[in-house]
């Protein structure tokens, strides 16, 4: 294998396929990247057996083709740290990689390519193709709300909804709840659920721009993967069963009030300061034009915050966990947010005002 | 012993379970009975009445073990809600004589009396009033123990039970202590008994001939507590705000286990010790599993996982995991829970099913 290319035209599909790559392995071919070099093309491979990422690029020259696979977090470091603009040339000698440019050598242990994992999917049973920016603005308005490493590890990862002329995602982890739809110029009978897993969601969010090109999804029964122009994303799928998200967003609400969102963002964000740091509860008083928002924690400091808003109702004494808030509160985009309650004990909706393409479901705190 | 001697008393309800189950069903009274879980469940004995106690029927023991021993065992399905509430009022009692009250589990707390000035500053008349007004207001008899320090106090309220009431005044600390028989030292388990009665240590009397650099030589840092206790040194405060974070047991072994095998079959036993601990402390909401393994190197490894429930294979995947770490024999094995912190238990969950 001898190849060389531009440091440009390497650095983006080797960060973003070494973004799959776990830095803790138990299999240590793991750590590396598989590059594979033909005649006009150079394909980067990085898996964590779960999530596979393939970036391909253009070289500048092929004198002979070939692969190998080399630690990937590595050679990221040695390309991002080489001047911008270099030419880089790889060689394969002797079972190591050798990677020059300018007046650098670099000497890098591979591993056989034989030994690279290849992620076994089974046959892709559905076909279609959204929008790079619907996608992207679905996972985006959601994943936050994913669950992490819990036990109900169907609640690490995101459901994606398909059905005709609609896609949708919903992830929670127990305490709030985030779901969005889009309408999609797509056909899917049956509609399809499935549950990605939350790296893969993370990835795949990385490749996706907010363009109206094409990303083609194959919807397997065990995987997903999807195709951009210059990346093949595969992940496995979690088996398990969802929770049906309509049973949890709330219809009792009667207590109506519309702020604005980066002022309460802002408030909300100083009053956290002297929340309890680990389980950041925050108290808000609701009451006739006004919220008065209050934290304290374990060494008995206070912040209080008053915030203009738009109610006439009675008054609403609630907790939260102000992270949640915040959360929702940055990923809404409107200048305007709605929040809907019902009483101390019952969750709170947060949507654009009138409703828009996501809703988002909090449960409160004892006060 | 420097300045005025403490005054703690150890109140601890009697079978509190099953006394709270007999006086709400009479029927129950005279007839040996025990709550618990089912056997179908690889259930444990979390607590028992007097008459199952002839029968030789432990807490902690395996509820399969207990029929056999008591075939007309009745056994009754525990209702935690209903022990908390009780365990409630009787809390209430405790603060009504001092704020300084350190609850150890649903039926069990130390309190500081040192400056309470009501019954003329008497231990005795407030140990009496305690057992009384417990007994008024709940139906539940407690045994309390008084003496200068909770280890003490521990031990005494155990000496008369059931409705007993033993004070150790400063005075008599020393004889008290002289007949003591070593394993009624908190913290000496099977193991150190063994070890102790090897070095021919029967009695507190006996453990004080024992210089400290011996004993910090064959016991490590306990040995410095087996030290002190023997002279009745036990300085630890009442401590009224300690949330509990974990429950486990441990046992440290006769002889080491050799291999895998031997230490999955020490592992049930221990796990039905914990599921009956867990129990004793009212069935809170677990976080994660840990166990922890002491190799015969004395190399200490622990592991943990997130689980809600006390799963046997969950320990034993752990186990596995932990013990491939060195793949030695084994000296001491530990398995525990971590429990969810009572600021985590404020956030409401989405779905029902949850705790």
């Amino acid at each position: 294998m001898k190849f060389s290319i531009s440091r440009e035209a390497l650095l983006r599909p080797l960060a973003l396929v070494a973004g799959v790559v776990e830095r803790r392995q138990t299999l240590p071919v793991l750590s590396n990247v598989l590059i594979q070099v033909q005649d006009t093309q150079v394909a980067l491979t990085g898996t964590d057996l779960e999530v596979e990422l393939i970036g391909r690029t253009a070289p500048t020259q092929v004198d002979e083709p070939g692969s190998a696979t080399v630690p990937a977090r590595k050679l990221m470091d040695i390309c991002k740290s080489l001047p911008e603009q270099s030419e880089i040339q790889f060689v394969l000698e002797d079972g190591r990689a050798v990677l020059r440019s300018g007046r650098s050598r670099f000497t890098l242990s591979t591993l056989p390519v034989a030994e690279f994992p290849n992620i076994e999917d089974g046959q892709g049973s559905v076909e279609l193709s959204l929008p790079r920016g619907t996608l992207k603005h679905l996972i985006d308005s959601t994943s936050f709300a994913m669950a992490q490493q819990d036990v109900r590890y169907y609640l690490n990862g995101m459901l994606l909804e398909l059905r005709s002329n609609l896609v949708r995602t919903v992830s929670t982890d127990g305490h709030r709840l985030a779901v969005c739809s889009r309408p999609a110029d797509i056909d899917v009978e049956p509609a399809q659920k499935l549950i990605v897993p939350r790296k893969g969601v993370l990835e795949l969010s990385r490749l996706l721009d907010d363009s109206d090109e094409p990303v083609s999804l194959t919807l397997g029964s065990t995987h997903v993967r999807a195709h951009t122009g210059e990346f093949t994303f595969t992940s496995k799928l979690v088996d398990g069963k969802f929770p049906d998200y309509e049973r949890v967003v709330p219809r009792n609400g009667d207590k109506v009030f519309i702020a604005d969102r980066a002022e309460l963002r802002q408030v909300l964000s100083r009053t956290s300061i002297l929340s309890n740091e680990k389980y950041r509860g925050v108290r808000l008083h609701l009451e006739e034009g006004n919220l008065r928002v209050m934290a304290n924690n374990p060494e008995q400091e206070e912040a209080e915050e008053n915030v203009a808003i738009e109610y006439s109702g009675p008054a609403l004494e609630i907790g939260f966990n102000v992270g949640y808030l915040i959360d929702v509160l940055g990923v809404l985009d409107e200048e305007r947010v709605q929040m809907t309650l019902a009483d101390p004990n019952s969750s709170a909706l947060m949507e654009e005002p009138g409703g828009g393409d996501a809703m988002y479901v909090v449960m409160p705190m004892r006060l | 012993m420097a300045g005025t001697p403490r005054k703690i008393l150890h109140a601890d309800c009697d079978c509190f379970y099953a006394a709270v189950e007999m006086r709400d069903n009479p029927a129950l009274r005279d007839v040996p009975i025990a709550v618990g879980g089912g056997v179908d469940q690889r259930g444990v004995i979390a607590t028992c009445n007097y008459p199952a106690r002839a029968f030789g029927v432990r807490s902690a023991m395996p509820t399969a073990r207990a029929l056999r021993l008591c075939p007309d065992l009745v056994l009754v399905r525990g209702d935690f809600e209903r022990y908390r509430e009780v365990s409630r009022q009787i809390q209430a009692i405790f603060h009504e004589l001092t704020p300084l009250v350190e609850p150890l589990s649903l039926d069990e707390a130390f309190l500081d009396v040192s400056d309470v000035e009501h019954f003329q500053g008497s231990a005795t008349w407030m140990a009496h009033w305690l057992k009384a007004e417990a007994l008024k207001r709940t139906g539940i008899t407690i045994s309390v123990g008084v003496a200068p320090s909770k280890f003490l106090a521990k031990i005494a309220s155990d000496w008369e039970k059931p409705d007993g009431l033993t004070v150790i005044t400063p005075d008599e600390v020393d004889a008290f202590i002289t007949a003591l028989p070593v394993n009624c030292l908190h913290g000496v388990g099977p193991a150190t008994a063994a070890k102790l009665e090897a070095m021919g240590i029967a009695t507190c009397e006996d453990l004080r001939t024992w210089p400290i650099e011996t004993l910090l030589e064959r016991f490590g840092k306990f040995g410095k507590r087996l030290f002190e206790l023997a002279r009745g040194i036990d300085e630890r405060e009442v401590r009224t705000h300690r949330e509990r974070k974990s429950i486990s047991v441990e046992t440290t072994f006769h002889h080491d286990l050799p291999d895998l095998a031997a230490c999955q079959d020490a592992l049930l036993p221990l796990i039905e010790r914990l599921a009956g601990r867990i129990e004793r402390h009212g069935q809170p909401p677990l976080d994660k599993l840990f166990i922890k393994v002491r190799f015969s190197d004395f190399t200490l490894t622990s592991l943990e996982c997130p689980s809600a429930t006390p799963s046997p294979a969950l320990f034993q995947r752990l186990l596995e995991q932990a013990w491939s770490r060195a793949a030695q024999p084994v000296r001491l094995l530990g398995v525990g829970v971590r429990l969810v912190s009572a600021d985590a238990r404020r956030q409401l969950s989405l779905f029902e099913s949850d705790a």
